[in-house]
């Protein structure tokens, strides 16, 4: 068995195909005739990006706009007049064509290589590709055809590039094997667009592997199993089905409504943490999102972002969402996350110190400009505002008021919001779960957070191995006070979400059913899985679960009890 | 010449996108035009010399124009910039 990097889900069986790079060596010569060879390189150069227009069509209608962009980014790159003319100089100082492409792209290989920027370093594989194609062209060798391989290929290349990407016929390559790349690189971004299993960075895989040998791809676990018996190839048969089963069950329930089994009607939104995240939340089929997370924009930079900024950033997700529910989390800052230029002093015990809300309404200012930016947001889509870490009725009061103060400033600006725009509580800390029933009749909505819930209730660092056992959103405390917060804002009339990562957990979820919950908010990748596992259980069969499950004494006991009910 | 010092503010800094727009934008001018950042001088109208200088955000950088048509080459620059690219 070889071992590599799991990069893009799947099993693939098959046979090997083994993509040699190609023989790209020439004798450097020197040229007399300039003008003759200025316009070998033009030609190449034209072929190249003809080639590369071609190559992005084809790819934006097997994979993906993304994708495509790419390979449109290398005509960007051979389109750069610096880089052409420089080419050229060496060409005018007689250089051949091969050499002068050769010796530019390996100066901004090894530039860009020099950074150890991890973007920037992936740019050198673009780098090279772009040279491999125009020294292919240059020297009239072909490439190996990819689009000649036979249903059942497992593909075996150094790195998948995107030029290659164009040839493969999804239906024909089950798997994919490289010598290099990461989570990052291309060669994963374009396995996964493309839905083939792909182990990365096997070490000297071509060497070892031999066309036509069978061979199993675990793209999960990132195994390469070679020579694989009988029995190998059963079990991975029947993992391969199940895996597919399993992906074709949770593709039916895409566009559908989120809906128990006797016809209760949920909200299954998602929790992103940019702008960007927003499109992949509808990509995958979320309802909404029901949690914003706006410390990307205080992050990764030496001064505060400008309420216009903050408002572009909103107003792009808002847009995307088209008029579905998008709850902005205003900032969530304190001791335990590192933004020099907010001066914050480092405290004893961050996570009971200065943060989030209370760190926002001692800034009022920096408080304010996040509220009006969300408020502007308003205009275009169904924002909604929520404060983290409430612990008492006083600090929702004072944020309520700092956003009638910005509405009335921007009214008197005679700028568009939503005058009616839901201002709710993300109920994570045990101070606002006991005091829910105060919380319900001032705040539009509730969120819990089950991550900090967790946590303070247990008093508990989850990251701390030797109180780590106690943290478990299935503790009884943990699981009353989710139920008393649930109860106390249905019995308000309010919705009440949950944007923690236990709303995506099949044993929370009959529970939170029966609770009343009516939001579920989880991260994009498990907005199908979710939805199936509502569509499990009836009203009144979550409703049995609850009780005993409320009945019983230990975390122990309900687990046990839960893992065989689901 | 003209020159005006401006910050990074999109998250990802000048990568490939922003930088082939960049790029492309200044093309039309005939002015000569430099970034001025880390301590190196960057031609503003080559892509692959702005990848290279890794240019990040926050980075401070001046934006310097030099020719016939400067100060319009100058406002568009730092306008890009200034606006995070639209990103």
């Amino acid at each position: 068995m070889m071992k590599g990097l799991g990069a893009s889900e799947g099993y693939g069986i098959g046979r090997v195909m083994l993509i040699v790079d190609r023989e790209l060596t020439y004798t450097p010569r020197e040229v007399a005739d300039i003008d003759a060879e200025l316009e070998r390189f033009h030609g190449a150069v034209e072929t190249f990006t003809a080639n590369t227009f071609e190559q992005a069509d084809a790819v934006r209608k097997s994979t993906g706009d993304k994708e495509a962009e790419i390979l449109e980014g290398h005509i960007a790159i051979i389109s750069d007049p610096f880089m052409k003319g420089e080419i050229e100089n060496l060409i005018k100082a007689h250089q051949c064509a091969e050499a002068a492409v050769e010796q530019i792209c390996q100066m901004f290989i090894d530039m860009f290589t020099a950074t150890g920027d991890e973007l920037t370093m992936q740019r050198a594989a673009d780098v090279k590709d772009i040279r491999d194609s125009l020294l292919g062209i240059l020297l009239g060798v072909q490439e190996v055809k990819i689009s000649d391989a036979p249903a059942g290929t497992v593909l075996v290349v150094h790195e998948l590039t995107p030029s290659m990407t164009a040839g493969i016929k999804k239906d024909n390559i089950v798997g994919i094997i490289t010598e290099t790349g990461s989570q990052t690189s291309h060669s994963a971004i374009l396995a996964r667009a493309m839905e083939i299993p792909a182990v990365l960075s096997v070490p000297n895989a071509l060497s070892q592997l031999s066309s036509g040998e069978q061979i199993i791809v675990d793209g999960n676990n990132g195994d390469v199993i070679t020579a694989p018996s009988q029995e190998q190839v059963d079990e991975y048969t029947a993992k391969r089905d199940t895996y597919l089963r399993e992906k074709r069950e949770l593709e039916m329930f895409r566009g559908k409504p989120t809906v128990s089994a006797s016809g209760e009607e949920y909200e299954l939104c998602c929790n992103i943490g940019t702008p960007k995240d927003a499109a992949k939340a509808m990509e995958k089929d979320g309802e909404g999102v029901g949690l914003f997370r706006t410390e990307f924009l205080f992050m990764d930079r030496t001064s505060l972002p400008t309420e216009d900024e903050q408002f572009e950033a909103y107003k792009t997700a808002a847009v995307v969402l088209k008029g579905k529910p998008l709850i902005i989390r205003t900032l969530d800052i304190g001791g335990d996350k590192e933004i020099p230029y907010l001066g914050l002093e480092k405290e004893e015990n961050p996570f009971m110190g200065f943060r989030a809300i209370r760190y926002c309404l001692q800034n009022r200012d920096m408080f304010k400009s996040q509220i009006k930016a969300i408020l502007r947001a308003s205009a275009f889509g169904d924002v909604r505002i929520m404060f983290p870490l409430i612990t008492a009725v006083e600090e929702l009061r004072a944020g309520k008021a700092l956003v009638e103060e910005a509405k009335s400033d921007l009214r008197a600006s005679g700028i568009a919001f939503n005058e009616n725009i839901p201002v709710g509580v993300m109920t994570e800390t045990s101070a606002s779960g006991v005091i829910a029933d105060l919380l319900a009749k001032e705040a539009d909505f509730f969120s819990i957070g089950t991550n900090d819930l967790t946590g303070y209730t247990m008093a508990c660092d989850r990251g701390n191995s030797n109180v780590g056992y106690l943290y478990s959103p299935f503790q009884p405390s943990v699981l009353r006070l989710i139920k008393s917060i649930i109860e106390n804002g249905v019995h308000a009339g309010i919705p009440v979400g949950m944007c923690g990562e236990a709303a995506a957990n099949p044993m929370m979820i009959p529970l939170l059913m029966s609770f009343g919950l009516t939001e579920f908010s989880v991260s994009a990748v498990s907005v199908l899985k979710v939805r199936k596992n509502i569509a499990k259980w009836t009203k009144a069969e979550a409703d049995k679960v609850a009780e005993k499950v409320m009945a019983m004494t230990t975390e122990k006991e309900i687990t046990d009890y839960l893992k065989s009910v689901i | 010449m003209v020159s005006k010092k401006v910050t990074i503010v999109n998250a990802q800094g000048f990568h490939m996108r922003p930088a082939s727009t960049f790029a492309n934008a200044l093309a039309k001018y005939a002015c000569d035009v430099t970034l001025k950042v880390n301590g190196k001088d960057v031609n503003a109208k080559s892509l692959m010399n702005i990848i290279a200088a890794c240019i990040k955000c926050g980075n401070e950088v001046e934006v310097v124009c030099s020719g016939a048509d400067e100060e319009a080459a100058l406002a568009e620059a730092t306008a890009m910039i200034e606006s995070g690219f639209g990103e």
